[in-house]
């Protein structure tokens, strides 16, 4: 039996971890540098791929099994591509943090996750399914921009999400009923 | 390479363990058989799931390829690229932890295997910092560990117990098995999108088939979605298994630097005995289907 902790991510804190941080490395502080950031961001991608698909299925639902308009379902394709890309995105991070490829982003980094966790509420509540897409665009850029590892790309890319998570704040109250979240 | 040491050790192994059921506590050119530690260490050794593992990652584009559009295809190229780059070194570092506990296991019995050739295994060592794929403690954990290695393999054993082994080897034993449970995260993680890539196409496309001419054609999507549901349900069972195995592994090892000189008492035999039945346990799930 394999009884006591066993826990997912129970990880026994190394003796000699703590004395060289990863950090510690010459990435720079607050940065998007070190592994555990980058998988950070990575799981944030991938979460927003998850909201993005589950936007979609709730639309395919609210028909109840009777067909889905011809415009309804090439958006819901659209979509459904956006999500591959960025699970792509979020594998290609997850491939430079076990390569451990040290990028000094001047950003610092916990704005970025906080702004792709808001992307993906906004499209977990967004109420009309065609207003996704902008967001999902700007997220898509962002995690290319994240991925060059480069510092200005990814400021403007973030300005853009920023712009569009604040433009769906105004647009959209109140989640539609018609989604079932 | 793992599988033939261990065919060859399996055996041999079985017939020390009967022996000293039977109730002598062996000795051997002065020293005590340890067997729980060798239990231990041996089936450390065994574990397995690791480098299926790290397999499965490196293949991921094969396996993904037929479902991309050609955007996407575009993307998982390079991810694949980038994946291959460093297979070698993620396999290197468990081949490194291996013959370890390979050694240990010979340290704590009372019989002698010759590992030299095994040292050859070491010589490459990882790639440079850049590309290598590991951060710089885990480098200089594997070059700690295998100048150990060699030093107590080449010098047949000759002054070495297990204790200044464990003693030795603990600090670069943790920092690998460190490396390996963070490797095996990220490989979890990727299979994750993998999944949901591949599931999630057939989530959206098989409710708007409902044309009578799609029926075939529906069948068959249902079919194969059940498939690939299953063949990722078991796969992730062992990615649960391999990262509790390397959590024991870690465990047990670090209780035995904490339990220096004290190894022969009941109380960590007791604990050592447990871990060792936990990694049994843990590599019969990872064995059976």
């Amino acid at each position: 039996m394999a009884s006591t902790s066993t826990r997912k991510g129970a990880v026994p804190a190394p003796a000699s971890a703590a004395k060289e941080t990863p950090a510690a490395e010459g990435a720079v502080p607050g940065g998007l540098s070190t592994t555990d950031q980058i998988v950070e961001l990575a799981d944030q991608l991938s979460a927003c791929a998850d909201q993005i698909h589950e936007r979609v299925m709730s639309e395919i639902r609210s028909y109840g099994g009777k067909p889905v308009p011809d415009k309804v379902q090439a958006t819901a394709r659209a979509l459904l591509e956006d999500e591959v890309l960025l699970r792509q995105r979020a594998n290609g991070l997850y491939a430079d943090a076990a390569t451990f490829i040290v990028k000094a982003l001047g950003k610092p980094q916990a704005h970025l996750v906080k702004l792709t966790a808001d992307a993906a509420e906004k499209i977990r509540r967004i109420g009309v399914i065609g207003e996704v897409t902008g967001l999902v665009a700007g997220l898509i850029g962002l995690a290319g921009a994240a991925a060059t590892g480069q510092a200005v790309p990814v400021l403007m890319a973030l300005e853009k999400v920023h712009k569009q998570v604040k433009a769906i704040e105004a647009l959209a109250p109140k989640p539609s009923a018609a989604a079932k979240t | 390479m793992l599988r033939h040491f261990a065919t060859r050790l399996f055996p041999r192994l079985m017939l020390t363990g009967a022996l000293l059921l039977s109730g002598c506590a062996t000795t051997n050119t002065g020293q005590v058989s340890l067997q729980e530690v060798r239990e231990f260490a041996d089936a450390s050794a065994r574990l397995g799931g690791y480098a299926e593992l790290a397999r499965r990652y490196r293949d991921t584009y094969e396996r993904e390829q037929p479902y991309l559009s050609p955007a996407a295809d575009k993307l998982a190229k390079e991810n694949d690229a980038k994946r291959r780059a460093v297979f070698e070194d993620f396999v290197a570092i468990q081949k490194t932890l291996v013959l370890y506990m390979q050694t240990l296991s010979l340290l704590a019995g009372d019989t002698r295997y010759d590992l030299s050739s095994r040292i050859d295994d070491l010589g490459n060592g990882l790639k440079a910092n850049t590309e290598s794929g590991l951060q710089q403690r885990h480098i200089t954990a594997y070059t700690g560990m295998t100048r150990l290695l060699t030093r107590v393999i080449a010098s047949g054993y000759q002054n070495r117990s297990v204790e200044t082994m464990v003693r030795d080897g603990d600090a670069d034993v943790q920092v690998l098995l460190d490396a390996m449970i963070q490797l095996t995260r990220l490989y979890y993680k990727t299979n994750e999108n993998e999944k949901k890539t591949i599931l999630g196409i057939f989530d959206v496309e098989i409710p708007f088939s409902t044309r009578n001419s799609d029926r075939m054609l529906v069948t068959l999507a249902k079919v194969h979605y059940m498939n690939k549901a299953t063949e990722y349900k078991l796969i992730d069972r062992r990615y649960e298994l391999a990262l509790q195995g390397l959590t024991k592994v870690a465990l047990g090892h670090q209780k035995m630097r904490e339990n220096l000189g004290k190894l022969s008492s009941d109380e960590v035999r007791r604990l050592l005995t447990n871990y060792g039945r936990d990694l049994r346990t843990i590599r019969d799930g990872l064995s059976g289907e």
